[in-house]
């Protein structure tokens, strides 16, 4: 079943002459996890702001089970469930007030919003703080609820805006365990906003790349990267006053002072490494291409 | 899909926005009803100090206006400052994305904050009747004039929060609206006291019939003049309604 359907949407801010989405076609369907990848002011959040109808689109059309988005509020409002980057929640209610009274809004009766309610504090591991404010949660935890405020009410599709930035390891973990065994049990369909390429790519069916408001890539990160030419990354730890000597013909990324990245072919690995000066180098990691080379590839061709 | 699951009843929905909006000031209640109350308290004391007794026209008039400034500073102040906060701080985007009937966030708002003025209102009225040496002849019509007198107020508030481009601006133009609808029109002082391009400018501020329709349902015999207020206030009540209904969708 085709949950969104994408057609030619554009998106111009009154007073700007570029539009921040530019002419995106692409659609769902039901019980897919879809990525969408892209760099600051890429125009990610833009989109998904006008699937749930929080921002209106300057041409184009977003239809939701066939029916244009703006004709059917509520069904959208019943159906998704969407994190924003910052903020979404009442931020003076607890942790278990939140999840009841989402939950009870979203139409499920007081005895189903109370039983949900608990679910999400087991789910989430927030047990212990369950009476504490919004306000007064680490930037962290905060983080943890607004993922539970969007899925209280249990909505057959969800949304979500940089659902693990600023988590640490473990709770980055915990995310992804949840949303892969959420769209598994209960074939929850899942679009999802994220820069944790390496765990996004063990959870996504297929993954849109936005650069510059234009879709530039769309399909399975595995068929997408058969295209970035079986590239590898190498990247190179070093102290920042004594940059190692590299062989003339190879492309390096000066990603940050210390910290070099070179995209490598297969048949350059042997005779990169063995050209190295280990005494220059505190350390070095080879990787098989991402996500995020993916991107930085597309980003780069565009 | 979900094709049984259906939004929550209208009035079960406003049971849950209130409470929502109540335990917002769980923490801060004590303050906004202090704020509220020592306003107009203040103002009875300074005013009243300088009218002569028997200067019955103006001492309804300050008890009336005093009344009308525990309203705005309860309602329309609060309501701008909550309808400006949950735009910038995203909590507006969270109501938009459920399935709630948007004009009753708006009522859960004001009702939340008219809960927490009637303190202040009782304590008005109780001690401008003292200090002023009034004697109170309450008509039940003000059960209906007192939420006629909150709601237009509020709607005025909510308006300017929903409309302001910063909560700053928005603050600051609170204050004016606030000043301007107390001093500009017959509420804290009597008509006769005003030029004559004051009182009829006062006849756009919905602040000058609800001071008109308090001192008749609690300090003089009512008048046809309550018809014009309640019709009025009315007016008010609907535009502000639509305005922000407006602004919100």
């Amino acid at each position: 079943m085709l949950i969104y359907d994408i057609q030619n949407l554009v998106k111009v801010y009154p007073g700007q002459s570029q539009p921040i989405n530019d002419r995106i076609t692409f659609q769902i369907h039901q019980g897919e996890i879809f990525g969408i990848l892209g760099d600051n002011g890429a125009g990610k959040s833009t989109l998904v702001r006008q699937m749930v109808n929080l921002l209106p689109s300057s041409s184009g059309t977003i239809a939701f089970l066939g029916k244009p988005i703006t004709t059917i509020p509520q069904i959208v409002q019943l159906n998704v469930g969407y994190m924003p980057q910052e903020s979404g929640a009442v931020k003076n209610l607890t942790i278990a007030e939140s999840l009841y009274f989402t939950a009870h809004l979203r139409g499920m009766s007081r005895r189903e919003a109370c039983q949900e309610r608990d679910r999400l504090l087991h789910q989430w591991k927030m047990i212990e703080w369950r009476n504490q404010p919004a306000a007064r949660l680490s930037g962290g935890q905060l983080r943890l609820l607004r993922l539970a405020v969007a899925m209280a009410g249990s909505p057959p599709v969800l949304i979500l805006d940089e659902p693990t930035n600023d988590l640490d390891p473990q709770r980055r973990k915990l995310v992804w365990e949840n949303l892969r065994q959420l769209n598994r049990e209960q074939g929850t369909t899942i679009i999802l906003i994220t820069h944790d390429a390496i765990e996004a790519e063990k959870a996504i069916g297929r993954v849109g790349i936005l650069h510059a408001g234009k879709l530039v890539a769309i399909g399975r990160p595995s068929d997408l990267k058969q295209q970035v030419d079986r590239l590898l990354r190498l990247e190179l730890f070093f102290e920042p006053d004594h940059p190692p000597v590299l062989p003339p013909d190879l492309v390096c990324d000066r990603h940050a002072p210390g910290h070099w990245r070179i995209f490598l072919e297969w048949d350059q690995v042997e005779q990169t490494l063995n050209g190295l000066d280990l005494n220059q180098i505190d350390d070095f990691r080879l990787y098989s291409a991402t996500l995020e080379d993916l991107y930085l590839h597309y980003a780069t061709q565009s | 899909m979900q094709p049984n699951r259906k939004p929550l009843p209208l009035l079960l929905q406003l049971f849950d926005l209130l409470c929502m909006e109540l335990s917002n000031w769980r923490w801060s209640w004590q303050v906004m009803v202090l704020t509220a109350t020592i306003s107009p308290v203040l103002s009875i004391i300074a005013l009243g100090s300088f009218v002569a007794r028997n200067d019955a026209e103006s001492l309804h008039a300050i008890l009336a206006g005093s009344l009308v400034m525990s309203l705005m500073f309860g309602n329309l102040d609060n309501v701008s400052s909550r309808f400006a906060y949950m735009r910038f701080s995203g909590t507006l985007d969270y109501y938009a994305t459920l399935p709630i009937q948007r004009s009753l966030l708006m009522v859960a708002v004001v009702l939340a904050f008219f809960v927490l003025s009637l303190p202040s209102l009782l304590v008005t009225i109780g001690f401008g009747a003292w200090f002023l040496h009034l004697s109170l002849t309450i008509h039940p019509l003000i059960l209906l004039v007192i939420p006629l007198c909150v709601l237009p107020l509020a709607g005025v508030g909510a308006a300017i929060g929903a409309s302001s481009p910063s909560p700053e601006v928005g603050g600051g133009l609170t204050l004016l609206v606030t000043m301007l609808a107390l001093f500009v029109g017959p509420v804290l002082l009597p008509a006769s006291r005003l030029p004559e391009i004051v009182q009829t400018i006062g006849y756009l501020s919905p602040a000058t019939y609800a001071a008109s329709a308090l001192k008749q349902t609690l300090l003089e015999p009512m008048t046809s003049r309550i018809v014009i207020d309640l019709v009025a206030l009315t007016g008010f009540l609907v535009l502000t309604l639509w305005l922000v209904s407006r602004k919100l969708k």
